[in-house]
Parts: C-alpha cells; structure tokens; sequence
C-alpha cells in the first residue's frame, strides 16, 4: 500500500492558513467595508465621535479618523491596509482621514459586484488608476488659489480653512476662535518647517473661551525647591540663561572615592565640593542672565542662591519646551557654564509666572525670533483637552498645507459632486468595460456628501439629487454646490466659506485608490501560524475563515 | 463583537482579540451614556444648598470622609463607569478655577442631560441638541454679566465679601459660625492680595488644622504656625523680637557627597577628629549666634550633642521644619533660607516680633506661633475642631470661602444666589429661544428648563414644594422684572436675595454654565462605545 501513495507534498508549515481566488478577494472587501462602516458615522459637522476602551483601561474620545483607526486595533491583513492609510494621511496633510478610510472602502464596495460577475481586478485596478489620475487634475483645475493676497486677507482665508476642519469637531462651537488662534500661530512660526515649535499645553479646568496663544513660550512650573516662592516672578527683558547641567551639590564622580589618612584634611575636601558648586553658579550670576532654566535639576542650595541674587530659575524642564525656548529667545541650550558669552543667553519681552487655572505657568512672550508659539488649551475635562488638541493639530496641519499650496477647493462634498459628475462625463467617451469601471469610480464619489447627509439626519437621496442637478448644470455655476448642514439643503460651499486646502482632496483620492487598487490585486493570504504556541481563540476563528475563504488547489495542510 | 459575516455566517477577524470586546452604538449607546451621567447627578442633588445633606464615603483603608463638597464628594466615589469620570473631572475642573459650586455644576450638566434625553426620544439628532444648549449657554451668560450687580470693597470695609463668603459656607456643616469663618477667610485673603494686580496667590495662606477645641475656637494668625516644638524641652517657649536663622543645613559635620574614607591608624588621629567635629558644632552655634540670631530653624535634625550646645548657648531652635513651612517662613519673616552656616549673615535672618510655643489641652502637643512677622503677607488659619472628619471638612470649607473672596477680588461682579440667577437666566434663555429657526429652538427651550432643576432642587432640600415654590418665584421675577428673588430657602420669610444677603459669584455662575455645557456636548457627540467586555 505505501508504495501506491503519492508523496504528499507539504510546502508551508503545519498550521498556515492560506486562502485565495475570487472568494478571497471578496471577503478582503467585506472586511474593508466593516471598518469603513466604522469610521462613516464620525464625518462632518454632524459626525459623531467615539469612545474606545484599550487594553489598559484607559480612555479615548475622539473624531479624528486617525486616533480611532489606530486604537481599533485592527489585525485583519486587508483592513490593516486601511489604518495606514489612515495614518499616512495623517501624517502627510493632517486631516480628512476619515474621509480617506471612507473613500477607500466605497471604491471597494462599488467594484464588489464587478468580481463577483468575474471581471478580471486588473481591468478595474487599471480602470481606477485612470480615474484616479483625472480626478486629481479635475481638482488641481477647480482649485482657486489664494496667492498674491495681502497678509489680512489671506489669515482670513486660512482661518476659513482651518474653521472647515473644526466645524467637525468637539470644539466646533467655538470654530472660528480657535481657527484664528491657529492661524496666528502657524504664522508667528513662519516658513520653518518645524512643527514641534508650536506648543500645545494642556491645563484642566476653565472653559474652552479660557485658552489662549502665547507669542512666545509658556511651561507648567517645574518641580521647585523651598526657597523659589523668593525669587522674582516677572521680569521686563530679561537675559535667559539655558542649561543642560545639573546645578546641585553632588559628588562630581560616580565611582571616586576619598581617602583621608589626616582628619584635619576633611574640611577642604567639604570645601572644595561647595567650591564647585558655587563657582557654577557663580558663573551662572555673572553671564548676567536674569532667568536660568536647565533640563536637569536645579537643586534647592542653587535656588536659594538665586533667589538672594533676584534671579528665577526652574530646573527639569521638559527638553522640548527648553528647545522652544531656545528658538525662541534666541538663546543656545549649554552643556557647561564655563565662558558663557553674551550670544547664548537668550531674551524676551516679559517673562512671568502666571496663575493658569490650577497651575503655574512660566511664559515668556513677545520673543526677538518670534519663531514660537504655545497654544495654552483649557477645557472641562481631560479627555475634552486631549481631543481638543488633536482637532487644533489637525487644524495646524491644514493651514500650514495651505500656506504652502495654496489653493483650496469649496467643501461640503462639493468638490467630490463635481469631479463625480467630470468622471460620469469622461466615461460616456470611453467603448468598453473601462466605462463601467469608471462610471462606479465617480459613484463612490458621491459617499462623502450621501454621509454628510446621513450623518446629519437628512434625506441623503433627495439632497444628493439636488446637487447633481446643481452640478450638471452647463453653466457650471454650480460647481461649487455642496450639502448645508445647517438647514438639510444645499448651498454654496465656495461662498459659505466651507474651504478645504486642495491638497487634502488631493491626497485623499491618490491614498484611497491605492489602497483599493492593493487590495483588489490581492488574490491569495498567507496567513503563518502564530509563532507561540498560545494559539487562542483568535487564530482559531481565523482558521475558520480560511477554510471558508475556498481553496482552490485542494492542498492538503494537516 | 463582530463587524461582519463572510458568506457562510462566520465573523471575519478584524480586530484582535474581537469577541472579548463589546459595542454600544447609536442611541442605544446615548442613552447608557447619559444614564450615566445623571446617576453621578443625583449622588449630588440632595447636597445642594444650605439645607442639602453631607456624604459619608468610606475610603478603601477604611478612612471615612464626610463632606458636603461636590468635587470631594465624586473624588473619592471612584467611579469606574468612563462617562461618569466625565462628571467627575467637570467638578474638578469648577474647583480648580473657581473652587465654589462644584456640586451645583453637576447637578447642571445632569438636568441638561436628562433634557436631552427627552429631546432625543423626540427624534432630534444628537448633534443639534449640544448645538442648540450651546447657543442657550451663550445667551445665559450673558444675560449673567446684564443682571449681575458690581460692589465696592476695600481693605476697610470688606462687609461685601463676607456676606458672598457666607453664601458659600452657609452650605456647609460649619454654617453654625459661618460669620466668624467668613471673616476670618476675607482678612486672610485681603491679607495676602495683591489688590493693584488683583492677584491672590492662596499658597501663601496655610490651613492647619488640630482636634480639640471648638470650632469657634478657629482663629486667624497674621503668622505662621508651625506644628512644632522646641528642640530642647528647657529653651525658652516664648521669644520676642526674634532674629530668625532659617537653615537647610544639619547642625552635623559636614560630609563631602562623594565617597569618602577616613583613615585612622593612630589613636591621635582619633582624637582629631573628634575634636573636630566638636568644634564643628562649637563654630556652628556660634556663628549662629555672631549674626545676632536667637531663633534657628532647621530643616534637618541635630546631633543630640548639638542640641545640647544650643541649650546651653542659650539659642532656641525648631528642627525638621518641612521645606514649604520653611519657605512660609521665609517669606513671612523677610528672612532668606540659608543653606551653609559660612552664608549667614546679619541681613539674611527674618524678624518676628514673637515667637511661642503653645500647649493645648491637657495634651502634650505643642505648637509653634511666628506671629508680628516683618512682611505679613503669609497667614495661617488654625481650625479648631471635635474631630478629625469635622477638621477636614471645615478646611474644605473654608478652601471654599478663600476661593470665593479671591474670585471677587478678581472680578467684583456678584449675582443673587438662592437659585435666582438661575431663574433669571432661564427666563432669558426661554424668551430667546423663539428667535431661533430650526430644530435648535427645542434644544434652547430644553436647557431654559434644565436651568431650573438648580432651584428645583435648593427647594426640594428645603422642604418646600419645589413645583409651587419655583412657579411662584418665576412669575415674581417676570412680574416685577428684577432677577433678585429666589427660593427662600431658610425660611427667612422674603424671598429678596438681596435681603437675605445671598450672593454668588459672577464668574463662579458663568463658569458653571459653560462648563456643564461643553461636558453634556462631548456626551451627546459619543455614538459609539468600544470597551473591552469586563469594563
């Protein structure tokens, strides 16, 4: 009987997984649309947010496409794709990440049917990477540039943009305070693209209207020693002093040790250790700086000698606020206070310590270099702080795209209503199945102002109707027709100020049609037995969906 | 939780460890999330007002806490539940900047909720609720800053603050001597303000506290009071006109901080160093005493030996005065902290014009009284109590009533309290909300009524018929058109707020509104909840 048998053939390892063919690539799109249909509902103005529990128990509220997408966790190989998408936009613009992962699912959906009627993915990958291609130069074309406007009026465009991205946010309501803040911001720090010059602090309590910008740097009191309530708390230019020493009395060797054999030598060896220290801090005096701040610590001996010299010092502060502060008053960070030359030390208009709700803030403001700025958040509870912060960074990142390009599109789903009809226009040219293809492109399109609607409670047919109308018109006037979220009709986008940077659009589209075009030419996972032995219920599961996915071969694994 | 279902009815795995993960979403998700919330409301309800209960709260070690103060109160609940921590950190956040009213903001943000529940019933979206209570907060604080009153105070005639600083305590279990408590709050503040900037930096008042004594016995000393006594039993308990050396070194020889050995092979050489380092403490007492001391305050301890030297030189010392006494210390005295006996010199001593050492009961304790200090802008306020939860409460207290005074030396705009602000606001909101198109009006309408749950409640703790009480008030106010009436809750006989001396804080009130406000939106935003299954 052996000899009959065939040799059984075993290429991968006992217990991988691998699934492929048509039903693979199906149910890759199904997984996609599930985490699409996630994100769907947090789009727009009306989008609602999330909360997600993670492991640790700890807590997060946001809207941001990004933030959720990253703590879902996602292991699904397809859907992961998804969350890099996601984070690339992010990383890349700053905002619209919902819309990416949105985009990116509906191309999946709307190409479904076609591989179930077997069309080969290549034909639709190709076909969407056409469509991909005249989208983006539709847009660049709809684009209107803001160049060559005067200072004032291009704040306010770029405040109009920045409002865009907030309106969908929890601090939406108070959209056009900050939107002036950021845009203050992004431009105290100029062209330099370093965006950890902008700070963002973070203090409990007060209400949202409390935040303010600081032209200049503001830190939480560090940890101080007794002796700091003397110091001086304000001063009027005063030289600063930055230092990465420690400035404490301490032995100056790890390892050294003293060896006396004449007790009478033990005074000078006291001696000579305060020596050090107070040449140190003498040295420190005589630079003439007024405020010492150090990365290290500052020990209470040093803040009590400053503090009978008028002079305000903080150890341990954090290094990038310590950078910012270098940036910012023009000062060098140094490693030794030994030749401290009148070029390092740095300067300000007013430094003080200020009450910010419970906190102390030291703020130096009105810096030389005016390269810096702090945005000082205040909100009713930590976990409204945090997604504050995350929807202003967004809205950092959007005015900075739009200083640079500085073209924008009209929002609220009119510029996806627009480039949908330009590519619905462009497939009527084309003979053959490419027209299909590119036909359903401009559909999924149509998901951004359909959400818009949906999340907002209207009638997601009718509005759309209405705005294919408005869009088909030969005039074009209505070109920049997009959904009114505030009365459940249509409006202006152009001339309600709902702008979003081009970029952002642009982007959208390229990542999102990626990312479809990489999943549709998947047709085979691999999927490697967990290296541990701890197989749990999840590997379980996934065999499960392996067997189901059809196997074409009938390879024997077992 | 699953996402989705391949074509054989099969979840996909999309996230790890998915079926240990639970999903609430949409309304159903709303409405966990504001039940929540509301059951954090209620806890607080009844401790509103003058006539509102204490909570006892039992700590996991079994410490027992009772207090009347919202932002305490949810502190040491320790609620797990995510959106109640919400309503947690909205109390903290009206006591870190105001410190007053920390209940009444929970007991806010619960009713809007509870509104919002109705709305929601209704079919209104989420969204449009949290919209429509913003633009009715907008409203409210407006009308706040149109009906609040300003007053005159100065230094002299501080009656003003006192009455709003018995508002305050008037709540609270200390409300017996609320006017002796009141007062002496408002001299510490005015003692430490810095009227021209409008500043009060509270770290310079201190709150002490020792059981024993009445409460009436709590007294205000322009001062610091050390829980302290002499080094030595036999130095002097009483020390006037002091020069007071504050050191953060120890009467010890002096030990270089790297590893150090001394060798000792010769009995000479033994007795060296014992000589030095007796005459270490010969030189440190006596430069102590060159420089004209006759007080020494000491960070660290002595050497008994040290100790004994100080005695017999007839120099009385304190040691291990923690570091943020000593800097009080400092500051009241105009003295320097000196960390090196080589540093001391004349100018660097502080000066009070008396130092004792008081006894109390027939315990052995003792404290340390620093009193007629060269700069007075450090006070201590010592609070005399039965017990130990009395004492803490009744810091709490008066943290409350320093807050209050320091908001008003801040801002001296004041509104009637009694729950007339909140009437008058709800009237505004209500008349307002006509004006508004679209969906928004309802929510407007909702937060007018859940305005009224504040009064609502002051009624209900009183005894009073809370529906009949704030109807009859309501149309007082409309009527007669002035925002003072309020609920009587004292049963004092008028319901004029400005008889009854009841006032609160603008800005206390403001904060309230906006506040509860952004935390019922962040609620209302959240349709989708994602946990892990064991939370």
């Amino acid at each position: 009987m052996a000899s009959m048998m065939q040799p059984q053939i075993i290429l991968l390892k006992e217990g991988t997984d691998t699934s492929q063919g048509k039903a693979q690539l199906l149910s890759n799109i199904n997984a996609v649309t599930a985490v699409g249909d996630v994100l769907r509902t947090t789009l727009g103005p009306r989008g609602m947010d999330k909360l997600i529990h993670d492991d640790k128990g700890s807590v997060t509220i946001s809207n941001d496409g990004a933030t959720i997408m990253k703590l879902l966790d996602i292991v699904h190989p397809a859907a992961k794709i998804l969350v890099d998408i996601a984070k690339s936009q992010d990383s890349e613009v700053g905002d619209g990440t919902t819309t990416v992962v949105l985009l990116a699912a509906e191309f999946l959906k709307e190409a479904k049917p076609f591989v179930e009627d077997g069309v080969h993915s290549q034909n639709l990958i190709r076909s969407y990477r056409t469509a991909s291609t005249l989208a983006i130069e539709k847009v660049k074309e709809l684009a209107v540039s803001i160049e060559g406007k005067s200072v004032e009026e291009k704040k306010g465009m770029l405040a109009k943009c920045a409002a865009t991205t907030l309106s969908s946010k929890l601090i939406g309501g108070e959209k056009e305070f900050f939107a002036t803040m950021v845009v203050d911001a992004v431009m105290a720090i100029g062209d330099d693209d370093r965006l950890n010059l902008i700070g963002i602090k973070k203090v409990p309590g007060g209400n949202m209207r409390d935040s303010f910008l600081v032209d200049g740097v503001a830190f939480k009191k560090t940890f101080s020693y007794a002796g700091f309530e003397q110091q001086p708390k304000k001063f009027l230019n005063p030289k600063i002093l930055l230092l990465n020493i420690e400035l404490e009395l301490k032995s100056e060797k790890e390892n050294a040790e003293i060896r006396l054999s004449d007790p009478s030598q033990y005074q000078s060896i006291v001696d000579a250790e305060w020596n050090i220290i107070y040449d140190k801090l003498d040295k420190c005096v005589e630079s003439g700086a007024k405020v010492v701040l150090s990365r290290l610590a500052i020990g209470d001996l040093a803040t009590q000698y400053f503090a009978d010299r008028d002079i305000f010092c903080a150890g341990r502060v954090a290094e990038e606020d310590l950078n910012r502060v270098a940036a910012a008053a023009g000062g060098t960070v140094q490693t030794s206070v030994n030749n401290i030359i009148p070029e390092v030390l740095g300067t300000c208009e007013i430094f003080e310590e200020k009450q910010v709700g419970g906190e102390r803030f030291n703020i130096f403001s009105g810096c030389p270099s005016g390269r810096t700025a702090t945005i000082v958040l205040r909100g009713g509870a930590d976990q409204f702080i945090e997604e504050a912060e995350r929807s202003l960074h967004d809205a950092i990142m959007i005015v900075r795209r739009a200083v640079k390009n500085s073209t924008v599109v009209p929002g609220g789903g009119a510029i996806d209503m627009e480039v949908s009809k330009y590519l619905r226009q462009h497939s009527r040219t084309i003979a053959g199945k490419s027209q299909l293809f590119i036909n359903s492109y401009a559909k999924a399109l149509e998901v951004i102002p359909r959400q818009l609607c949906d999340n907002a409670g209207f009638d997601a047919t009718d509005v759309l109707n209405k705005l294919r109308q408005k869009h088909a018109m030969q005039s074009g006037e209505g070109a920049s027709y997009g959904v009114d979220i505030n009365t459940g009709g249509i409006a202006d986008s152009y001339a309600n100020f709902v702008w979003e940077p081009a970029v952002v659009k642009i982007n959208a589209i390229n990542a999102a049609t990626e990312a479809a075009c990489l999943i549709l030419s998947v047709d085979e996972t691999v999927k490697n037995p967990k290296s541990e032995s701890a197989q749990g219920d999840a590997a379980a599961g996934a065999m499960g969906r392996g067997r189901g996915g059809g196997r074409g071969r009938g390879m024997r694994r077992r | 939780m699953a996402l989705a279902f391949d074509e054989f009815g099969r979840p996909f795995i999309i996230l790890r460890e998915q079926d240990q993960k639970t999903r609430l979403r949409g309304i159903d998700a709303q409405k966990a999330n504001i039940a929540a919330g509301k059951a954090v409301a209620r806890i607080l309800r009844s401790s509103l007002g003058p006539k509102g209960m204490d909570k006892m709260l039992q700590g996991p070690d079994g410490d027992v806490t009772i207090t009347n103060d919202g932002a305490t109160i949810l502190e040491q609940m320790d609620v797990d539940n995510q959106i109640a921590k919400l309503m947690v950190e909205l109390s903290r956040s009206q006591d870190y900047e105001i410190g007053d009213g920390t209940t009444g903001v929970v007991v806010m943000a619960g009713a809007l909720l509870e509104q919002a529940e109705r709305q929601l019933d209704r079919g209104i979206h989420p969204i449009r609720i949290a919209e429509g209570y913003e633009m009715a907060s907008r409203v409210a604080v407006e009308h706040l800053e149109r009906i609040s009153q300003k007053f005159e105070f100065d230094v002299n005639n501080y009656e003003p603050l006192v009455q709003t600083c018995m508002t305050t305590l008037s709540s609270k279990i200390v409300n017996r001597c609320k006017r002796s408590l009141a007062e002496i709050a408002v001299k510490a503040v005015l003692a430490v303000a810095d009227l021209e900037r409008r500043d009060v930096n509270l770290d310079l008042i201190k709150v002490e506290g020792k059981v024993g004594g009445n409460l009436e016995d709590t007294e205000l000393i322009y001062g610091i009071l050390v829980d302290k006594d002499m080094s030595h039993p036999q130095m002097p308990k009483q020390i006037e006109d002091a020069h007071i050396a504050i050191l953060t070194c120890p009467f010890e020889p002096p030990k270089p901080k790297t590893k150090h050995k001394v060798d000792i092979d010769t009995v000479e050489k033994f007795e060296t160093l014992r000589k030095q380092e007796q005459q270490y403490f010969d030189e440190m007492v006596q430069k102590c005493k060159d420089v004209g001391a006759t007080l020494v305050i000491c960070q660290w301890g002595f050497d008994d030996e040290a100790n004994h030297l100080l005695m017999h030189r007839n120099l009385p010392a304190v040691r291990w005065v923690g570091g943020v006494e000593l800097e009080l210390i400092a500051i009241a005295t105009g003295g320097r902290i000196v960390p090196r006996f080589q540093e001391l010199t004349p100018e660097k001593l502080g000066k009070a014009g008396m130092v004792r050492e008081k006894s109390f009961g027939t315990t052995k304790e003792r404290m340390l009284y620093i009193e007629h200090c060269a700069n007075s802008k450090a006070v201590t306020i010592f609070i005399r109590g039965g017990n130990k939860m009395m004492i803490e409460e009744t810091k709490r207290s008066i943290h409350d009533a320093l807050c209050v005074a320091r908001n008003l030396i801040r801002n001296k705009s004041i509104v009637f309290g009694g729950g007339a602000a909140e009437i008058a606001c709800s009237l505004a909101v209500d008349a307002a909300a006509d004006k508004y198109p679209g969906v928004e009006q309802y929510a407007i309408r909702a937060f007018a009524e859940a305005l009224d749950s504040v009064p609502m409640a002051l009624a209900e703790n009183s005894g009073l018929q809370p529906i009949e009480t704030l109807s009859a008030v309501k149309s007082q106010q409309l009527k007669e058109n002035i925002p003072f009436y309020g609920i009587d809750c004292n049963d004092v006989g008028t319901n004029d707020m400005r008889e009854q001396n009841v006032f609160e804080t603008l800005i206390g009130k403001q904060q309230q509104i906006l506040l509860a406000t952004q935390v019922v939106k962040m609620i209302l935003k959240i349709d989708d909840v994602i946990s892990n299954s064991e939370y």
